[in-house]
Parts: C-alpha cells; sequence; structure tokens
C-alpha cells in the first residue's frame, strides 16, 4: 500500500487577464475574460513508505504546486491524492501531524528567538508529549550538533546552523513523511555532506519517507534511488536512477585535445557536441562503437595531446532530457565490455 | 483544544522574554504610546479651554469618552495585534509555512511571538479610572458590569475591522497603508460625540464601521447626556458587546471566504 | 575621504529627483488613500470647528471661515511636510547599500536632498487635486496676492526647516537602526506643536511663548498665520528671520551628526 498516491492530479489556476495601459485597465473593470494556467496535469505518483525520491524539474515545472497539494496547502482542480491514507486538503490538519516540511530558501524558525524557544513552540504546535520531545531534541542535538548554539537568536545562525535547525524542527513530532525543498542551498561542500548524511540517516533509521526536491543532482545522486522528472507540468520521467543511467548510459563523451587549430573536424560515427578553439568534444554511442575505435579514427586524421572520457552523469542526463524531451530509446544491443 | 492553550502560555512567556531582552525598545515604544495617547488628550484639553463646550460635552465628557475606547482599543492592541501582520505572511510565503501545520492558521497567526507586553492596556485602565473619577459618572452596579463587557466589546469590534483589512490582503497584497489610514481616522473621529458630524456620517459610524459603539453610545448612556439630533435611544450604548460579536462573526465569515480562495477551493 | 576639486555637475542629482519622482508615482494606491484620507480629514476639522464655534465664543482674530480656511490649508501643507524625505537614507543603512553609495563620486548628502526633494515635488503635485476636491467641502479664503507670496515664501523656509529635522533623524540610523517609534514621536509632536491641528494662538497663553520659539512652529504656524492675516506684513522679516534663524542651526546640526556618521560607516566598512 503506497504511503502517497495521486491519480491523474490536475491543477488549473485561473487568473484575469490583464489588458495593456488605461482602456484596458477600465475595461477589466466592466467585463472580465479570464485565462487558464494549467500548472501540472496527469501526475500520477505512487511512493511506497521508507522510499527516498527525488523530485526534479526546471523552474515553473510544477514542482512546487505539486507539493502544495501533497502538503494539504492546494486544492486540486481534479484528480485523487492520498497521503497516508487521507486526502490533504480534506483533512488538513491530521495530515500535517504527519508531515514535516524544510524549505531551504525560508527558515521555520523564529527569527528573533533563541534556537530553544522555537523547538519549545513547535512541540505546543504539534502536541508533542513532553518526553518524546526531549528524547527526540537530544538525539537530533546530538547528531546535528546543536547544543553549541541551543541558545543563540536564530539570526545570528550562520546558514549551516540555521539548515540543521530547521531539520531538527521538521523531525521533532517524528512524521512519516518529509518534504524537502532545496535543503542545500547556499551551503558549502562540507556542511551539504552532513545535512545529506542526516536525511540518509533519518531515513534508515526511522523509515522516514523522504520527497526531496533540488536542483543540487549531487543531492539526488547521493540520497534517492527513484527520481520524479516534471516539465511543464507533467511528468516526463518516474523511475530509478540506474534504469535512467542504462538507458542513457550507452552514451560516452570523448573529449579530444588537438595539437592545432585545424579549420574543419568531422568524424563518421560520432556526434560533434562542441568544440572550443582545440578542445573537441565528441559523444558516441558505446554500443555502436567502442571508445578505442573512436579514438583510432581520430588519430588517424588529427595529431591530439591528450584525450579522456566522460561518463554521463545525472546533470548531464537530465539537461538533455530538458532540452530533447524524454524518449524511450530504442532496445540497446547489449552493451561492448 | 489542548494544543492552544499550550502553545497560549509559550506564546506569552515568549512575548515577555522578549520584551524584557529589548528593554531599550520597549521604552522606545511605550514612550510613543503615552505620547500617541497624551497628544491626543492635551489636544482635546487646548481646543476645550478656548471652547468649553462641544455640543453640550465639555472636557471631562470628551476625556471619558476618550477612556473608554482607548482601553477597548488597547485590549486589541495587546491580545491581537499580529493580526496586523498576517498580510507580510502572505507576501513572504511565511503563511504557507502555517497552513502546513497542525494548528487554525489564523490561530497561529494571532499567536506568533514578538514584542507584545500589555503596556498600553495598563496605561489605558489606568487613565480611564481617572478619567471616570473625574467626569464625576454614577458608578453603580449597572456600571461596573457593563463597562468591562462594553471594552470587550469595543475591542472585538477593533478586532472585526483588523481582520478585514488582513483578509484583502488574499487579494491586495499591500494593505499597510490602509490599514495606518483606518487607525488613524478610528482615533480621530471617536475622540469627538458623534452629533457634529452630519446624518450620513453618523449612519456610517455607527452600522459600517460601528466606532461610535465603541465609546460614544455607551458615554451617552452613562452620563446621561440629551442631544438634539439623536436618532437612537441611549441604551443602545449597552448593545456594545452584542454588535462586537456580530461583526466579529461577519469578519471571521470573510476571513473563511479569503483563505478558500487562496487555497484554491472552487478552481 | 577627501573629493578632488571638480566642477560642479548637476545632472546627476536631477537624475536622482527624477527617479524619485518615479518611484512614488508607482505606488497608486499609496496616492489614492493619501488624496482620501485627506478629504476626510478636511470634512472632520470642519464639522469639528463648526461645532465648537457654534456654542462658544468666537476668538476675534479667528474667525470661523478663517479657522477652516487655516485648517485646510495646513492639511494640504501636510500632503508634503508630513512625509519622510530621507527615508532612503535610513533603508540604506539598513540594507548597508550606503557603503557603495560613499564610493560614488557625487555628494552623498546632496544625492538625499534630490531623492528628497524629487519625492515631495510629486507630493506636491497631489496638493491640486486634493485642493479641487477640498473645495466641494469647505470655502477657502483667498488672501491678497502680497500676503500669498509671503506664505510661498515662509512654506518654503518651513519646508527646509521640516527637512533638516527628518534628515537629522534619519542620520541617528547611523548609531542605532531602530528608528520607527522615535519617528513617529516626532510626526505627532510636530503637528501639535507646530500648529498644524490648532492654530498656535489658541493655546493659552502661558504655553504660547514656549511653542512659537520652537522650530515646530516655523513649519506650519509661520506660514499659516501669515496666510490668514493674524501675522501682519510689518512682522513677516522678524518671523521669516526666525525661521531663517533655526534653519541655520539645524543645518549645522546635520552637518555635524552627518560627518560623525559618514565616518562611522567608513571606519567600520558599512
Amino acid at each position: 500500500m503506497p504511503i502517497i498516491e495521486t491519480r491523474d492530479l490536475k491543477k488549473v489556476f485561473r487568473s484575469i487577464k490583464r489588458e495593456p495601459g488605461i482602456g484596458g485597465a477600465l475595461s477589466t473593470l466592466f467585463s472580465r475574460t479570464y485565462e487558464e494556467k494549467i500548472a501540472v496535469e496527469n501526475v500520477n505518483l505512487s511512493l511506497d513508505a521508507g522510499e527516498v525520491i527525488g523530485y526534479i524539474g526546471p523552474n515553473g515545472a510544477g514542482k512546487s504546486t505539486t507539493i502544495k497539494m501533497l502538503t494539504g496547502i492546494l486544492v486540486p482542480s481534479s484528480g485523487t491524492i492520498r497521503v497516508a491514507g487521507i486526502v490533504p486538503h480534506e483533512r488538513r490538519r491530521e495530515n500535517a501531524h504527519n508531515i514535516g516540511v524544510v524549505f531551504g530558501q525560508r527558515s521555520q524558525l523564529y527569527w528573533d528567538l533563541p534556537l530553544r524557544e522555537s523547538f519549545e513552540l513547535l512541540r505546543a504546535i504539534y502536541g508533542v508529549p513532553r518526553d518524546r520531545y526531549l528524547q527526540n531534541l537530544k538525539h537530533f542535538s546530538d547528531i546535528l550538533d546543536l547544543e553549541r548554539f541551543m541558545a543563540t537568536p536564530v539570526r545570528q545562525l550562520s546558514l549551516g546552523e540555521r539548515m540543521r535547525g530547521d531539520f531538527a524542527a521538521a523531525m521533532l513530532h517524528d512524521p512519516k513523511i518529509v518534504y524537502l525543498d532545496e535543503p542545500t542551498i547556499g551551503l558549502d561542500v562540507v556542511a551539504k555532506e552532513a545535512i545529506r548524511g542526516f536525511i540518509s540517516e533519518v531515513n534508515r533509521d526511522r523509515g522516514t519517507t523522504v520527497i526531496l526536491t533540488t536542483h543540487d543532482l549531487a543531492d539526488v545522486e547521493r540520497l534517492s534511488r527513484r527520481i520524479v522528472l516534471i516539465d511543464k507540468g507533467t511528468v516526463i520521467y518516474n523511475g530509478s536512477l540506474e534504469r535512467l543511467r542504462t538507458e542513457y548510459g550507452t552514451h560516452r563523451t570523448l573529449v579530444v585535445n588537438l595539437s592545432e587549430p585545424y579549420p574543419e573536424f568531422a568524424i563518421e560515427g560520432a556526434e560533434l557536441e562542441s568544440r572550443e578553439q582545440t578542445t573537441v568534444r565528441l559523444r558516441f554511442d558505446r554500443a555502436k562503437m567502442s571508445a578505442e575505435a573512436l579514438i583510432r579514427r581520430v588519430t588517424e586524421r588529427y595529431s591530439i595531446t591528450d584525450v579522456s572520457i566522460i561518463e554521463p552523469d545525472i546533470e548531464s542526463i537530465v539537461r538533455r532530457i530538458y532540452l530533447e524531451g524524454y524518449h524511450q530509446p530504442t532496445p540497446a544491443a547489449t552493451s561492448l565490455t | 483544544m489542548n494544543a492552544m492553550l499550550d502553545v497560549y502560555r509559550v506564546y506569552w512567556r515568549i512575548n515577555i522574554l522578549t520584551t524584557l531582552e529589548y528593554r531599550a525598545n520597549f521604552l522606545m515604544w511605550f514612550a510613543f504610546t503615552f505620547i500617541y495617547h497624551g497628544s491626543a488628550i492635551f489636544a482635546l484639553w487646548i481646543v476645550l479651554h478656548s471652547f468649553p463646550s462641544m455640543n453640550g460635552w465639555d472636557f471631562k465628557d470628551m476625556a471619558f469618552l476618550y477612556g473608554l475606547w482607548m482601553v477597548g482599543h488597547a485590549i486589541n492592541n495587546t491580545f491581537f495585534s499580529a493580526i496586523g501582520d498576517i498580510p507580510e505572511h502572505i507576501r513572504d510565503g511565511e503563511f504557507d509555512r502555517l497552513l502546513v501545520r497542525p494548528l487554525d492558521a489564523l490561530f497561529q497567526a494571532i499567536t506568533m511571538p514578538g514584542q507584545i507586553f500589555p503596556d498600553e492596556l495598563l496605561l489605558a485602565i489606568t487613565y480611564f479610572i481617572g478619567a471616570a473619577w473625574l467626569s464625576g459618572v454614577h458608578v453603580d452596579a449597572l456600571f461596573i458590569v457593563m463597562v468591562p463587557l462594553i471594552m470587550l466589546g469595543g475591542a472585538l469590534i477593533d478586532l472585526a475591522i483588523s481582520l478585514i483589512i488582513s483578509t484583502a490582503a488574499f487579494w491586495f497584497i499591500r494593505v499597510d497603508t490602509l490599514r495606518w489610514i483606518v487607525l488613524e481616522l478610528e482615533q480621530e473621529f471617536t475622540r469627538y460625540p458623534i452629533s457634529i458630524y452630519s446624518r450620513g456620517v453618523r449612519l456610517i459610524l455607527s452600522f459600517v464601521f460601528p466606532f461610535a459603539f465603541m465609546n460614544y453610545f455607551p458615554a451617552t448612556f452613562f452620563l446621561h447626556k440629551t442631544e438634539a439630533g439623536l436618532f437612537l435611544p441611549p441604551e443602545v450604548g449597552l448593545l456594545t458587546p452584542i454588535i462586537g460579536v456580530v461583526f466579529v462573526v461577519v469578519a471571521y465569515a470573510f476571513w473563511r471566504f479569503g483563505l478558500n480562495r487562496y487555497q484554491g477551493v472552487g478552481h | 575621504m577627501s573629493l578632488a576639486r571638480r566642477s560642479f555637475r548637476l545632472a546627476p542629482y536631477v537624475e536622482f529627483a527624477k527617479k524619485a519622482i518615479a518611484r512614488e508615482a508607482t505606488y497608486r494606491f499609496e496616492v489614492f488613500t493619501a488624496i482620501g484620507s485627506f478629504v476626510v480629514r478636511v470634512y472632520l476639522l470642519r464639522m469639528v470647528w463648526i461645532a465648537l464655534y457654534s456654542r462658544n465664543a468666537a476668538p476675534s482674530e479667528l474667525p470661523l471661515h478663517a479657522i477652516i480656511t487655516y485648517s485646510t490649508v495646513a492639511l494640504l501643507m501636510g500632503l508634503v511636510l508630513d512625509i519622510d524625505q530621507t527615508r532612503i537614507l535610513h533603508d540604506k543603512l539598513h540594507d548597508g547599500s550606503i557603503a557603495t553609495d560613499f564610493m560614488k563620486p557625487i555628494s552623498v548628502p546632496l544625492y538625499l536632498f534630490s531623492d528628497g526633494t524629487g519625492e515631495v515635488l510629486f507630493h506636491a503635485a497631489l496638493i491640486v487635486p486634493s485642493l479641487i476636491l477640498a473645495l466641494f467641502l469647505v470655502h477657502v479664503d483667498v488672501p491678497s496676492a502680497g500676503v500669498l507670496l509671503a506664505f510661498f515664501v515662509s512654506f518654503l523656509l518651513g519646508y527646509l526647516v521640516g527637512f533638516f529635522i527628518n534628515f537629522i533623524l534619519n542620520c541617528i540610523a547611523f548609531w542605532t537602526l531602530e528608528i520607527h517609534a522615535a519617528q513617529l514621536i516626532l510626526t505627532w509632536v510636530t503637528d501639535l506643536l507646530g500648529g498644524q491641528i490648532i492654530p498656535l494662538v489658541l493655546f493659552p497663553l502661558a504655553f504660547q511663548k514656549f511653542i512659537f520659539a520652537l522650530p515646530f512652529a516655523a513649519m506650519f504656524s509661520t506660514p499659516l498665520l501669515i496666510y490668514v492675516g493674524i501675522i501682519k506684513p510689518a512682522r513677516y522679516l522678524e518671523v521669516m528671520g526666525l525661521q531663517v534663524m533655526w534653519l541655520a542651526i539645524l543645518a549645522v546640526i546635520a552637518t555635524f551628526i552627518w560627518r560623525a556618521g559618514a565616518k562611522r560607516v567608513i571606519v567600520q566598512g558599512g
């Protein structure tokens, strides 16, 4: 029984069409035409408890609209949605007990208060029994190293410290599901790794389901096994990271440094991805031609100083999907070893 | 609900602690409160010094009138002032944050801790006692029972207006100027007996923005004022608590309407 | 912080003023509410004075029509005088952008002045529709041309006095950013003791000597009393001289505070 399930989820926003100029402004006083914008459409999700999924898409793709519907803030235009067995917007408060939310760009901690007071107030809001609260507080304080600044006003904390505080705040009431929106944004490498470690541990130890919305695909690679790609309001990929790598994985990029700036460069069987002075990037299908064969072809025609092969990473795969759209590739020939 | 009481308790604890910590700031704001009300009373005194009677009301009557308004207004400022911050929450996304938590969003907005202290309320009550004594108003059982209720009713009227303005933020985003103007006009119009205004304005102040019920009608009753052109019997001043409740209910209905629309119900 | 002696360019400051005007024009809602609340206040004061004059002896030098004129003109002046013209100084100190302003080849105080002037010019334009609307409600006496001229000169002097007071207050933000309460207090005090709401001649005599000496009187009361003729032409030089004196004193204070504050920013690095 999946913990989150949506079927044909759709959200349409109606706004008043504004005509330009003074005449336009006056005319809207008398007769209004509405324009409709479909924010999300045909979203079908099915998440099991304990999963960690990455929810990825360009800005304006519909990610936050989906999250708002899942958290009960926004009412869908049509379609069904169930989170932990209840319909979020119908039983908002009950749903709220089951979820925790971390917005990377906006803290939920109270700016002027010492960290401890924020936790205290949240405890009261969520109605966490005192002993459970103290237990959780101690636990998260230990693994996130919060004790040092429990008495510091939140506005004096660094971004990394504040983010750790936000995590603890989101987990205090033992939510079944946690929505993380850009949790590592703006953090340095060390802090990012700490947060990722924490997410991973929480998922492992408590079986918390995690929905991770992020632009940093390293987060996704590190933490989730499944990703959902959304673009222009529809889900274009919903499956495992592995499968995505395999489907796009037969492509490689060969980077060649030429010894002189040849006026023309072309190689049969490989696609010229980019050319900058003496650096050339070639994309080739490993299933059709081996790297060795390609390098031989290149050196036959041109003289080179250096060569390297780039494996496809999630970043480049996703970028390509944004640009080209996702299409199920033809079944790959057995890969050459 | 238990959670609400718990939150309310924590809210006040944090308020008081924060106020005590930012003492200098608190003193500054108290000075402002003092001067805000003080200059109004002082202006009344100056004017009535040269013009002793305003439609039959003298300075002592006007001082009492102001005091009645002041306490109701102060009750609202002390317990519900956070409602004025709701438009900012809507603007910066904090309001969505409130909707994600398992507690009524309006209640959460009201109980956002800040530097809230009942100094204005204490000042108002002290002032009122002094003004009541000075005016020689007859203090009987009815007075003792009804006046606190009237003040609460007045606070509800103030609260309702504030809530309506905040609800407008679901549509208009920036309502600070509107709020400021309404507050200023409220203070200025309620300073004087409404009998000095034209009929249309009197009706507006009685039934559209019922500020007249905050202080004028109750004062007319307790001070036994009889004026030509009074279009309602003075006993109407005792209805203030009911008017307050009705107005709050209307404002709350408007709030729920705005909230539903914000959440996309019916789209 | 030494500026090489260059020929003074007016152009950038004119640009600043224009920008301020454009910026204020975008706040359409604020414009409507400013005019709206002005009209309501004109009505309110008219009813108050009528009620007061109907049952009490009127002061000889201030008949009803004169005091209604006084109040209306005072409110019109308020459209311009009640603005926090150097607010951007406080904003810039708050977000730190003041530091970049010091790096530019302009005089920052002049920049603030031109910005404030632009803002005020925009609000001054509101006087026209406001006055037209007010004339539906009240009758405003119009004095002779000579008196009117004296009024405008005195008004200008009063405006400059107000500008410096406002500037000095915003300069306090160099030391503490929490000046909001102080500003509100100052506005209240100015309006009351400046004679905007109640003509200073109606104050008890014991107070009058003291109040007339304050700079606030220079902002509202002096020009207004010229307008309604209570200050006769024989005294023009005397009262305007007092305004100029306050102007000079405040300008000196402003210079000192500004220097101290600017030094603080540069020493502390913004």
